[in-house]
């Protein structure tokens, strides 16, 4: 886990369903890299011809709500989402990005613009855009996600820690 | 400060030190459900890993049911694929035409009070309704609980919902959740725990109580946690569940929000297409026009849910056009109902009774396609744009009654105001 992020922020609204926008439920047989190249092209034209590896996915509420299948942290792996900012998630696709090594991060994210640059520190817990003055405090993630997160994801995880010794 | 049944099965199966909502735990798991739908996903993981030994296989159900029966070779091989790991692993393995999952689940003696379940299905919560603490997970989860018989939850707020008075005859739990959509909007509970409790959940038949968890799915709940009754015990053991431990919550438990609701009060419900938290009362409805007619799914294909429509329906005939079809959940489900006569009345109604299975929910078998401008009543739980195959349908959403009675007149009706639509579990048992 790269604790300390920094990259172009991409903006996504309110409510992204990501089996919709991010995995190959209604793209029958495509495989991930034919997603990534296509991923929230309905809802955010460009997107993934813009988004660059480190870069950081910043989104309204809820983002990933409904049935969320874990494809779509794959997807988001392979273009190289660093991490991402959003002031709720849906429940289950909060679960798949920690168990995948996506950092998921709950912060309000008003105020910032597409292309800006944001820093994410997962250890103190701050989202900043320095540009803008935008500098916010957020819930550090329990030492056991952290974990799991910086082992790369629960199964990288337990390859390591068997027995879920969190030591 | 005392602790929600939520924190209270958390912590029992962490270690035993009292957590908080917001905590993170790694907790023993009881007993895991994989679905056809998601299975594929597990079993790559665990066989990418290498892993043979899997001890927690013997406490995971395997359940074909989403395709049932397999529409294309991709499925029927999942299947094949299944089959053979379940027989290999020691899983436990219910095939097509057993039932749905969260059906087969309760009924096989799997799960009991203050257990810890998982399932790959976003209904898990249904066995809140026995006291248990259930959520839906993913592949990799699924396949970290088959290889070490744990899980990392992170420890929910819970929402107390106390209901109030008793419902009407006609009324159902159906109906409670679809008014509380309405109000809080689908994903209303997100992230959050749901406790229900009161007279009219007292009051409520094990059915019903489980299409009240199984429902919660809808507000976003991440579990639905009935206390146990002398009902919920009797249940258990007429399917010889483990032990139960029930879990109560502390009268002082620290709760994200509480909320009364006055369950006799309350009218027959629907959710109008395409969304299930666009609520109405079926009163301001009545008249729209359907031509079909679907119970079944794991919210109502239960055996009161096939009561109430044969209460409605027999010695009748459904209305001319439109087309019928009830799915029972299980295949236990099926033979009570054959038992009891519900089988014949329902199909002398007009009605096809199909094999227990998903298939009444989701067009994922392919043999539930609607036409272009074909309306559906469905006592299922989600009514998404295609849900049934064509973007250009609609799909209704309600209790068993209310489709039963709709399908009658052809038109979303009342059932109290149709004869037989004031049927109540309670009632029939005290006549029998």
């Amino acid at each position: 886990m790269n604790t300390d992020i920094k990259g172009r922020a991409h903006l996504l609204g309110d409510e992204i369903n990501t089996d919709l926008n991010c995995s190959s439920k209604y793209l029958p047989g495509k495989d991930d890299a034919h997603v990534a190249q296509r991923a929230y092209e309905q809802v955010a034209p460009g997107f993934a011809s813009r988004f660059k590896s480190g870069d950081v996915i910043v989104a309204g509420k809820s983002f990933g709500i409904d049935s969320s299948r874990e494809q779509a942290v794959h997807i988001m792996r392979m273009m190289g989402a660093a991490a991402i900012v959003a002031p709720s998630f849906g429940r289950q696709f909060f679960r798949n990005a920690i168990n995948n090594g996506l950092p998921v991060i709950e912060c309000d994210i008003a105020g910032i613009v597409d292309g800006d640059e944001i820093t994410v520190d997962l250890v103190v817990g701050k989202v900043a855009v320095a540009a803008r003055n935008i500098n916010r405090s957020v819930g550090v993630l329990p030492p056991a996600v952290q974990r799991i997160l910086s082992e790369g994801g629960l199964i990288a995880f337990l390859q390591k820690h068997p027995d879920w010794k969190l030591a | 400060m005392g602790y929600t049944i939520a924190e209270k099965i958390l912590a029992a199966h962490a270690g035993g030190k009292p957590v908080r909502a917001g905590d993170v735990v790694v907790a023993s798991v009881d007993f895991a459900m994989v679905h056809d739908a998601r299975a594929g996903n597990a079993l790559r993981m665990i066989q990418k890993l290498g892993v043979k030994n899997l001890p927690f296989a013997a406490k995971t159900a395997f359940v074909l049911d989403h395709y049932s029966p397999p529409p294309t070779i991709e499925a029927a091989n999942v299947h094949r694929d299944m089959r053979a790991f379940a027989d290999a692993h020691g899983a436990v393995l219910y095939d097509v035409g057993d039932g749905i999952c969260h059906q087969v689940m309760p009924e096989g003696g799997h799960l009991t009070c203050g257990d810890l379940i998982v399932g790959t299905d976003t209904h898990s919560v249904t066995y809140g309704a026995f006291n248990a603490f259930a959520t839906g997970v993913e592949g990799t989860d699924l396949s970290a609980v088959m290889m070490t018989g744990k899980l990392w939850f992170r420890v929910p707020e819970t929402i107390r919902i106390e209901l109030k008075g008793r419902l009407q005859p006609g009324v159902w739990a159906k109906d409670i959740t679809l008014s509380m959509l309405g109000k809080f909007g689908a994903e209303g509970a997100n992230y959050r725990a749901i406790e229900y409790a009161g007279p009219a959940v007292s009051a409520m038949e094990i059915d019903d109580r489980m299409t009240l968890s199984n429902h919660a799915a809808e507000l976003g709940a991440k579990a639905a946690l009935l206390e146990a009754d002398h009902k919920t015990f009797a249940w258990l053991k007429a399917h010889k569940a483990r032990e139960p431990k029930p879990v109560k919550a502390d009268s002082d438990a620290r709760y994200a929000e509480r909320i009364d609701i006055d369950a006799s009060a309350l009218a027959p419900q629907v959710a109008r297409n395409h969304n299930i938290d666009d609520v109405i009362g079926v009163p301001e409805v009545e008249g729209q026009k359907i031509n079909f007619a679907l119970i079944g799914t794991c919210t109502n294909g239960r055996l009161d849910d096939i009561r109430q429509a044969a209460a409605i329906l027999k010695g009748r005939r459904v209305a001319k056009g439109v087309r019928m079809i009830v799915t029972p959940a299980s295949r236990e489900v099926y033979l009570d109902a054959a038992r009891e006569g519900l089988i014949e009345a329902l199909t002398r109604a007009g009605a096809s009774v199909e094999a227990a299975g998903c298939g009444t929910c989701v067009s994922i078998t392919g043999h539930l396609i609607m036409g272009d401008g074909d309306v559906a009543i469905s006592s299922a739980n989600r009514n998404f744009k295609g849900r049934l195959g064509n973007a250009k349908s609609e799909i209704w959403i309600g209790s068993a009654a209310t489709v039963a009675a709709s399908a009658l007149t052809g038109k979303i009706t009342d059932p109290r105001e149709v004869a037989g639509g004031k049927w109540t579990a309670r009632s029939t048992k005290e006549a029998a």
